[in-house]
């Protein structure tokens, strides 16, 4: 290793100034659903503390899973008139939200258990989680497709990006898996080691026998998790938070980076013209032809809940669903386990390592 | 022997020749793009309208076009099976559409349509399998599309026309006449995954952006870390504490661009266009050393060199590096109190926060 990662704990890292970030949005003066008036209030007050998604949650908790969904998707799909078209003033406040992460995960429960969705994928996944890791790389379509055989020559990790950095070595995973010792790749499975690659595929041009050890390393972190071994790790277990990010955005809104998700107070290192930017986002959107949280064809645009339904299918049929579902139980779990709320343990997850 | 040495390399480069054809796109767009460079994004149905080209996208809220999820995908929550089927969905979409190439925005996108391609390909009764889970799911059939082109190979392929056409500037410093040195910063997932077949000119000699800036009047940068990966890396940037990574990417790349002094550096992919341009922010705060060299998609240079309004088209105030003193160099004109202002024009609550990306200006770009 010739060079270090940035040190995000350095006293000048933008991320921990006071004033760097800016506020993010005006709350319109709207109100919907009299019934849950003052639990949306306090939607639109929150994405503040640990202990206000604690009251979040004992609000819910009461609530059957229908109740929750329905008052999920009428806020959802409230508009008013703006501009030319629809704006959709209400999912600033549900996105990221303690709400949706719980919305979501009763929902795909309901999904898991109901839908007569295609459950081939699914079937296979359940199965492989019960045979042996050496079982998997043999037969994991990725894994199969990654290596035909590997002379340990070190073209991947001489020009790997992540290993200039961290102490990775793509080789070394090659020739663990090449050798199939079970007890061995399942502590290379528990370790961060798997979850250093920046998955950019530099390595795979290179290879002269024509592996590709990004692909490899993308099967061996999918059966991780479908093992529970990631939460063994600080970089596995962030797959909670990942799980929730790009999969409440694919999950919600059939993309997986919401234009609201940068926050500046969670990217300080984007600088200041970036918060500026952002905190008029709205306007600065509209100006250049894009739709921001409005029906249309352009960047930002609200999706239309039929292809939602369409697209939830497919994933469903892939197999989503249940990798979720893993990932979920995995985190609900060590929750417990270390005597914290699962809000905690998302805050947890997002910001440790 | 010099003429067969060079049938040789002729011979080479034509295995790295990948065909563009030169209409009839479906456009599917980018996650990353469209929230952090939206500009960038809608100036691409201009130009396409600009060449009078037939392309589609669907409008159609009934059968809306996705996200393609492959950055679940490369961020480990989504199966391959379901990054498929989704896929597959996009592609039966744009052949209802009567498209046979279809050109995505995004790096991540175009290399997954790629692996899908090359997964039925090798994968003996892939298609089959996925042609029942999609009709099953969805009631949708598809084809693999004849052709994966990526909105760059699109300008490239273009990249003359536009300059005798359209273009008003050239990448020409206006005072001296000197060409512009860029900095071309291809996407690992436009010439990584699969240089030989979908990638103009291969890994190393890539020359999807490399041709537009020599076609627009630019001088390539040759550096030691070229085509080093930004460090974007999915879970790396994404999950905060991961972000270290990133920001140590970008700054061995700049460290190895400076003593080039080039002028700008140019993108074909958003994650890499995000992070080259952000952490040049944090760099200078954390280490004290000025950079600043301003990042454009091809997008945002195609329309700038084009003339095309620099704040209400191009949105170069979503740039963390100002992109202002670039346009000084070549002569683009520009109103830069019509950089913070609001839909009615009102000016907004600026002045505090420029005066802090002052440095910005004054920087080597």
């Amino acid at each position: 290793m010739t060079m270090r990662p940035f040190d995000l704990k350095n006293e000048n890292y933008p991320g921990h100034r006071e004033g760097a970030g800016l506020e993010t949005d005006r709350i319109p003066e709207d109100a919907v659903l009299k019934k849950h008036g003052e639990f949306i209030s306090f939607l639109k007050r929150s994405k503040t503390s640990v202990d206000e998604k604690e009251t979040f949650r004992n609000y819910l908790s009461d609530l059957p899973d229908e109740e929750v969904i329905g008052l999920y998707e009428a806020l959802r799909d409230e508009k008013i008139e703006w501009e030319e078209g629809f704006f959709y003033p209400n999912i600033q406040y549900l996105f990221g939200t303690a709400f949706e992460r719980e919305k979501d995960y009763r929902e795909q429960q309901l999904w898991r258990e109901n839908s007569q969705q295609q459950r081939e994928v699914t079937r296979w996944y359940e199965e492989a989680k019960e045979k042996s890791c050496v079982w998997w790389i043999e037969n994991h379509i990725i894994s199969r497709h990654s290596i035909s055989s590997c002379m340990s020559c070190g073209a991947c990790t001489a020009l790997c990006p992540a290993a200039e950095f961290y102490d990775f070595s793509p080789r070394m995973i090659m020739t663990i898996v090449q050798e199939k010792d079970e007890a061995e790749i399942i502590e290379l499975l528990k370790s961060d080691t798997i979850w250093y690659c920046h998955q950019c595929g530099s390595c795979k041009p290179k290879c002269p026998r024509g592996n590709s050890p990004f692909g490899m390393i993308s099967s061996l972190r999918q059966l991780s998790q479908i093992k529970g071994y990631h939460v063994e790790s600080v970089r596995g277990r962030q797959q909670f938070a990942a799980r929730h990010l790009w999969g409440g955005n694919l999950w919600n809104r059939a993309c997986t980076l919401y234009f609201r998700n940068p926050e500046p107070i969670a990217h300080r290192d984007f600088g200041p013209r970036f918060a500026l930017y952002f905190k008029h986002k709205e306007e600065m959107f509209r100006r250049i032809g894009a739709c921001p949280d409005m029906d249309g064809s352009l960047s930002g645009r609200k999706v239309h809940p039929d292809t939602l339904d369409e697209v939830r299918k497919l994933w469903q049929a892939g197999g989503v669903l249940y990798l979720w579902e893993r990932i979920e139980e995995a985190a609900r779990r060590q929750a417990e386990e270390l005597g914290i709320s699962l809000d905690s343990y998302h805050e947890k997850v997002k910001s440790e390592g | 022997m010099n003429v067969i040495h060079h049938e040789g390399r002729e011979s080479a480069w034509q295995r790295y020749v990948k065909d563009i054809p030169d209409n009839n796109y479906f456009l599917t767009l980018s996650c990353i793009l469209g929230t952090l460079y939206p500009g960038s994004e809608a100036m691409v149905p201009k130009l396409y309208d600009l060449l009078g080209l037939n392309w589609g996208t669907s409008t159609d809220a009934q059968s809306g076009w996705t996200c393609c999820s492959a950055i679940g995908y490369h961020g480990d929550i989504v199966p391959i099976e379901a990054t498929l089927l989704t896929i597959a969905r996009l592609w039966s979409i744009a052949q209802e559409a009567g498209m046979d190439a279809v050109t995505p925005t995004c790096v991540t996108s175009f290399g997954a349509y790629c692996e899908c391609k090359d997964l039925y390909e090798h994968e003996p009764g892939l298609k089959k399998k996925m042609d029942r889970l999609l009709k099953e799911s969805c009631g949708r059939e598809f084809e693999i599309p004849k052709y994966l082109v990526h909105t760059s190979d699109v300008y490239y392929r273009y990249r003359n026309r536009l300059r005798d056409e359209f273009m008003k500037f050239q990448l020409v410093e206006e005072k001296t006449g000197r060409p512009l040195r860029v900095v071309d910063h291809v996407g690992c997932h436009y010439s990584k995954l699969f240089p030989e077949k979908h990638a103009m000119g291969g890994v190393d000699y890539c020359e999807v952006l490399s041709g537009m800036a020599k076609a627009w009047g630019g001088e390539n940068v040759e550096y030691p870390e070229r085509r080093h990966c930004c460090g974007m890396g999915f879970r790396q940037c994404m999950i905060s504490p991961n972000r270290g990574a990133t920001m140590a990417s970008v700054y061995k790349k700049m460290k190895s661009m400076a003593p080039f002094q080039p002028d700008l550096i140019l993108t074909n992919c958003p994650g890499c266009q995000v992070f080259l341009d952000k952490e040049q922010w944090a760099i200078y705060e954390m280490t004290g050393e000025e950079y600043f060299v301003p990042v454009l998609t091809y997008q945002e240079l195609a329309g700038l060199l084009m003339g095309w309004d620099p704040y209400n088209t191009a949105g170069i105030q979503f740039h963390t590096v100002p992109v202002e003193p670039l346009l000084d160099k070549i002569g683009i004109p520009y109103d830069p109190s019509k950089a913070w202002v609001g839909l009615d024009g009102r000016p907004l609550e600026a002045a505090a926060e420029m005066e802090l990306v002052s440095a910005g200006e004054s920087g080597n770009g």
